[in-house]
């Protein structure tokens, strides 16, 4: 059984936002209104965060791409009432939309504030008729979604190589962000194939993890030479 | 506090659930020309995948529309039916037939044909019914689209059922 | 009827009384047709490779389409110049094509200005109005009272329309924000007007001056890529600018420098080259001219770049000048001296002031210092693309005539000398009256009543235009003045062609193929413009040969083809395998005819060509000393031209009259070597002014589209607003808190913007990012935020024309 794991190289990264977008535009996510945005309604699967330290001339500007840290042990999916959040077998934080009732105990209890909950109608979707992506379902009102790792591609790379009876293939499934991310600075993967890429990188001497300390064993890895970033 | 009014959210819900669940899935529904899917199989000697061409190569079946029906059906009625004649009009006109679609597969749910056709090798029969019996169009589900259907046939032949390999 | 869960909720929110309205609706606007296509195919899916066409840069785009609807965009991952990488902005491209304000057809303004009131009308209509116009003038013999303001079009499109004015008599096509006035420094000392492209790849130290070559740069993603390597490469990067921008928070190190001193720092840094001896003394004997003290034939004696630089830019003067500690240039004048290979790089700081051309002078001279030219880690020059030349056969009398007329926006020998057009001499001249009038003015792209220092004489002098005709797919700022629009397709429903774009490292060629039909009634502006030349008949029409546009952009490709040269991008063709086969005389693919190479290039998206012709040494510098000229003879000559213009013989009171026109305080040989020139500031005005742009929006496109707008600030929680990013003290000084309103205020305006306190700025400078601030271009631009562009003085640069961006001082106060 895979493991999915991305790491995101910090180094690499230059906080340009092009992963924000991407993932914006393949999952679907409604844009809130200027007054909505401004009270930090905005919602971002895959958060750019930015962070200001020292003093000039040695300020420190830091940027880290921030999407759901697919938790091993996710203190999100212990809270939900209905069930509607749960870590599936491959490693996946899942949101179920239908199931969710709006409660957003998981949405507290995500150390990451990597949940966000719909407040509005998607009614820019619904007048899309049909267009933006066809692959990913339109969240209704009063649900908490997050970053699927696209698992949307997941489902249509599984039949792709079960159709020709093979496992698939290391750079078959790539989520939005890392394909669309000028630096290449995202890896996806399998982490438990000691071979693939992410789990080699994740073994590197530059890595760190948000919330390792939480024991929530989060499955996004960063890599910095500069530690702290 | 009169009790009374507590309760009136409680019974609005009540008679919307009521409402909800009468209209069920299997709401007969009405299309523009009364295909017979008897005829096409016994007579002109068609098989599913011929009209539904995407079965086996994408995740919908697809309806077909003008273009296919116009490769028989193009000057000339071939038949003596009415249903025919309403079928040439549309193809004179160009308009593709407002064929009203009744296996809806919502949006949160990633159903592929290809993976139950060629994959798993279903008989198109287990959801659809003995569709080569049918005289009348399809009207109705003859398997309906619920999650207890999906689940109980992933079930039993032991096939996942882990809500992300369906639900996205 | 059907209950939805959704409706079963929308029922109760009913209920409650709280119906929530909070998503932006109406991002995405479809013809009916496609609604219905859009429900009922059978979901087709397939891939089409374009050229994104929101900004310049070029990239390569991978078009997801159902049923023949663009339903998804990335990046192509074969082509070169982005490698599969976007940028925001083209990865919002789609909600561009399904703006719901894009123009639906030819429409006629029957109300005022901005007062939104127009009527639609058919091509036929239209195009018959403008050509009649275009034949009256013709038969009145005025032929050249046409102008073109064109933007940023390609290669392809820019002959076409220069075609078309040659053919109608017109010396007047102008681009007005066309990339050509950046290089004239680089012309000075090089000789010839190419953007040097840099290997940052292979550097191991570049510094840069102002240069936020990873945001507002060129062509971003394609420095993206090049920079995402520095860690296996072992890339030092110094960025020096006033404001940290994305470049300088991704460098190694940030020099905050006063604006418009970045001339003086890259001397001073020169001082310690050559002081300590670690130039490339070998470039610089065989390669370079005025370097060393000389004489010339009279036997006067002339100072040389050398001794210029000893004599006058010693660390502690240049701290003086440039706010840099002397301890930190000498540390930056000495890695440059010992890193090999160490690169330069100038840019929009350096060339945003009225001191630019000077500044990018003095920072290129440091390449030539190191020796940087035509060498691995260096500088280098792109040839240009073997499209198919084109000429235009055969012109009239009246053409003839009307083509002697003078050019109404190139600048005479008193206002920016070296420049073909400047924005400020076209809107002065039409305000002025003192050339002949303009009766039909078009305008493609561009926005220059937002974004030229002189907007309001822009706009004044539109409003002097009897027919102005815009070409513009969206409303903007400049094309509320037209009285006709005749919209352009949008960029996924059009062909084009776009090339060699500016410092990309390889010649290219990117094509745009239509891979929708139009959505609404619109039409190809090269179409147009050949459908307008058919319509004037005679020697205009014959001009025009070919059917379409299309074909104009398939016969500039047949050279392409025909050279032999290069490939068409694919997967696993690199830069080595395509140099081996072109050295044994291969060309990467065989194709039996043209058709074939066509259809392939069409698929793929484009074609590049990696090796650059093999340059001599001694040929790289088409100067008339045949080097890099340190000392630049065509400066010289020029201003010698103009004074001798000005009555007989070049004396030197005519010189003084020149160079006081030209705003040059230097004198003697110093004002032909690279120098510091100060700003001409207002002394009473505290605080300077910057501007910077992000990438979501780029040239200012992104204001219209509403998640390009949410994510403008998003780093600093500042969705659809303009800030004001400024330092600690200066906040301090003028009792301005963190996200408070500032009043912004110059000699020119005021602006309101919220404060943003920053360490990643210097004291004293405050810098407003440029995009918000419409008063057109859509729903989602209008009334955002506000633009840093109207309340800057109307500065140039007066050698290359170019806006002084960062010339304007301002007073700050928080706003009641």
């Amino acid at each position: 059984m895979p493991k999915w794991a991305m790491v995101i190289d910090l180094d690499k990264c230059t906080g340009c936002g092009a992963c924000s977008v991407a993932c914006k535009m393949e999952n679907n996510v409604p844009i809130v209104d200027p007054e909505e945005a401004q009270h930090g309604r905005a919602l971002f699967w895959m958060d750019m965060v930015t962070t200001f330290e020292g003093e000039l001339p040695d300020t420190q500007v830091k940027h880290f791409p921030k999407p759901c840290f697919h938790c091993d042990d996710p203190p999100c999916t212990v809270v939900c009432p209905v069930g509607a959040t749960y870590r599936n077998p491959e490693g996946i934080v899942a949101q179920i939309y239908h199931r969710c009732i709006g409660c957003r105990y998981c949405m507290a209890a995500c150390p990451f504030t990597a949940k966000y909950f719909n407040w509005y109608e998607p009614q820019w979707l619904d007048e899309a008729h049909g267009i933006g992506n066809p692959d990913v379902s339109r969240r209704m009102t009063g649900v908490v979604e997050k970053c699927s790792f696209c698992s949307h591609r997941l489902q249509q790379i599984k039949e792709a190589a079960d159709l020709e009876g093979r496992p698939i293939r290391e750079e078959e499934y790539i989520p939005a962000c890392m394909e669309s991310c000028p630096a290449d600075a995202i890896v996806f993967g399998d982490i438990a194939n000691r071979d693939s890429r992410v789990s080699r990188l994740s073994r590197s001497y530059r890595v760190f993890r948000y919330g390792e300390d939480l024991g929530v064993k989060p499955k996004v890895y960063y890599l910095a030479r500069r530690t702290g970033t | 506090m009169k009790w009374f009014l507590r309760l009136g959210p409680v019974m609005v819900l009540l008679v919307v659930v009521v409402f909800y669940l009468s209209l069920g899935a299997n709401d007969r529904v009405a299309q523009p020309i009364a295909y017979n899917h008897k005829i096409h199989i016994e007579s002109a000697g068609l098989t599913c995948t011929d009209c539904h061409s995407s079965v086996q190569s994408s995740s919908a079946a697809s309806i077909p529309n003008l273009e296919m029906c116009s490769t028989c059906h193009s000057e000339q009625p071939i038949s003596e039916s009415a249903e025919e004649l309403k079928l040439i009009e549309f193809v004179h006109q160009g308009t593709s037939i407002p064929w009203q679609r009744v296996y809806h597969v919502p949006d949160h749910v990633f159903f592929s044909h290809r993976r139950h056709v060629v994959i798993a090798r279903l008989e198109c029969t287990t959801c659809h019914g003995n569709v080569d019996e049918f005289t009348e169009p399809v009207a109705a589900q003859f398997l309906p689209i619920t999650m207890d259907n999906c689940m109980e046939c992933h079930r039993e032949n032991n096939v996942t059922n882990d809500c992300l390999s369906c639900h996205r | 009827m059907e209950i939805t869960r959704r409706d079963f909720l929308k029922l109760f929110g009913g209920i409650s009384g709280a119906v929530l309205l909070g998503n932006m609706d109406e991002v995405i606007s479809l013809p009916d047709s496609w609604v219905e296509k859009a429900q009922h195919g059978p979901r087709i899916e397939t891939w089409h490779n374009t050229i994104c066409g929101l900004c310049p840069s070029g990239c390569g785009l991978r078009v997801r389409l159902l049923d023949g609807i663009p339903v998804g965009v990335k990046g192509n991952p074969v082509y070169p110049v982005n490698k599969g990488g976007l940028c925001p902005l083209g990865l919002n491209s789609l909600h561009s094509l399904y703006h719901p304000d894009r123009i639906k057809g030819p429409i006629k303004r029957t109300g005022a200005i901005a007062e939104d009131k127009w009527v639609s009308i058919s091509w036929d209509e239209a195009l018959k109005t403008v050509s009649d116009r275009l034949i009256e003038l013709r038969n009145q013999g005025a032929p050249h009272q046409v102008a073109f303001l064109g933007h940023t079009e390609g290669t392809i499109m820019q002959r076409l329309i220069r075609r078309f004015m040659d053919a109608f008599g017109s010396p007047n096509y102008f681009q007005y924000a066309s990339s050509k006035n950046d290089a004239i420094p680089y012309a000075f000392l090089q000789g010839h007007s190419t953007i040097p492209a840099y290997d940052i790849l292979n550097a191991r130290l570049v510094v840069s001056f102002g240069s936020n070559f990873l945001e507002e740069g060129y062509s971003p993603v394609y420095y993206t890529k090049l920079y995402s390597h520095h860690d296996e490469q072992q890339t030092r990067y110094v960025q020096i600018e006033s404001r940290m921008s994305l470049t300088a928070v991704n460098a190694d190190q940030w020099i905050p420098i006063r604006p418009g001193t970045y001339g003086a720092l890259a001397l001073g840094l020169a001082y310690i080259l050559i002081r300590e001896e670690l130039y490339d003394i070998d470039f610089v004997h065989q390669r370079t001219f005025g370097f060393e003290d000389r004489k010339d034939g009279s036997g006067a004696r002339h100072v040389g770049f050398k001794n210029m630089v000893l004599g006058n830019y010693y660390p502690e003067k240049v701290e003086e000048i440039t706010g840099v500690p002397s301890a930190t240039i000498l540390k930056l004048g000495r890695e440059l001296g010992i890193t090999r290979p160490a690169l330069v790089m100038g840019g929009q700081g350096t060339l945003d002031n009225t001191n630019g051309t000077f500044a990018a002078m003095a920072v290129h001279s440091l390449n030539a210092l190191l020796g940087n030219f035509e060498r691995k880690g260096g500088v280098f020059f792109v040839d240009d693309p073997p499209f198919t030349k084109s000429d235009l056969k055969f012109q009239d009398s009246v053409a003839r005539d009307g083509l002697r007329q003078p050019s109404i926006g190139r600048p005479d020998a008193r206002t920016f000398p070296f420049t073909q057009f400047s924005i400020d001499t076209f809107a002065k001249r039409i305000l002025s009256g003192t050339s002949y009038p303009i009766s039909v003015l078009f305008i493609s792209g561009g926005n220059p009543v937002f974004e030229s220092p002189n907007s309001r004489e822009v706009a004044e002098a539109l409003k002097k235009i009897p027919l102005v005709v815009s070409l513009d797919g969206l409303l903007n700022e400049t094309s509320e003045h037209a009285h006709l629009v005749l919209p352009d397709h949008h960029f996924m429903e059009r062909w084009d062609e776009v090339s060699n774009v500016d410092s990309v490292g390889f010649t290219h060629v990117g094509i745009q193929h239509p891979m929708v039909s139009p959505m609404y009634d619109t039409k190809h502006c090269g179409d147009t413009i050949i459908e307008l030349a058919r319509r004037i008949g005679g020697s205009v029409g014959q001009a025009f040969a070919v059917a379409s546009y299309e074909n104009e952009v398939k016969e500039a490709m047949k050279g392409v083809y025909q050279s032999g040269r290069g490939a068409i991008v694919s997967e696993g063709v690199g830069t080595m395998w395509i140099e081996y086969l072109q050295q044994r005389g291969w060309q990467i693919g065989q194709y039996a005819s043209f058709e074939e190479f066509w259809d392939r290039l069409v698929k793929q998206g484009g074609w590049w060509n990696p090796i650059r012709k093999k340059v001599r040494m001694d040929q790289m510098f088409p100067t008339p000393s045949g080097k890099f000229e340190f000392y630049s003879h065509k400066l010289e000559e020029k201003i010698n031209f103009l004074a001798k213009g000005a009555e007989n013989g070049a004396s030197p009171q005519h010189r003084e009259r020149i160079f006081n026109q030209l705003h040059i305080s230097a004198r003697g040989d110093n004002v032909f070597l690279p120098h510091h020139e100060p700003v001409p500031y207002d002394v009473d005005m505290p605080v300077h002014l910057t501007t910077f742009r992000v990438l979501s929006m780029r040239d200012g496109q992104g204001a219209s589209l509403p998640m390009m707008q949410e994510m403008f600030g998003h780093s600093i929680h500042r969705h659809w607003e303009t800030w004001v990013e400024m330092h600690p003290e200066t906040a301090a000084t003028y009792h301005i808190t963190e996200g408070a309103w500032v009043l912004v205020q110059s000699t020119v305006g005021t602006l309101r913007a919220r404060a943003k306190i920053s360490q990643g700025i210097m004291p004293n400078v405050i810098a407003i990012p440029f995009g918000l601030g419409h008063s057109s271009m859509g729903r989602y631009a209008k009334g955002h935020g506000a633009n840093p562009y109207a309340i800057m003085k109307n500065m140039y640069d007066m050698l290359s024309g170019k806006p002084a961006l960062q010339a304007t001082k301002v007073m700050i106060s928080r706003a009641m």
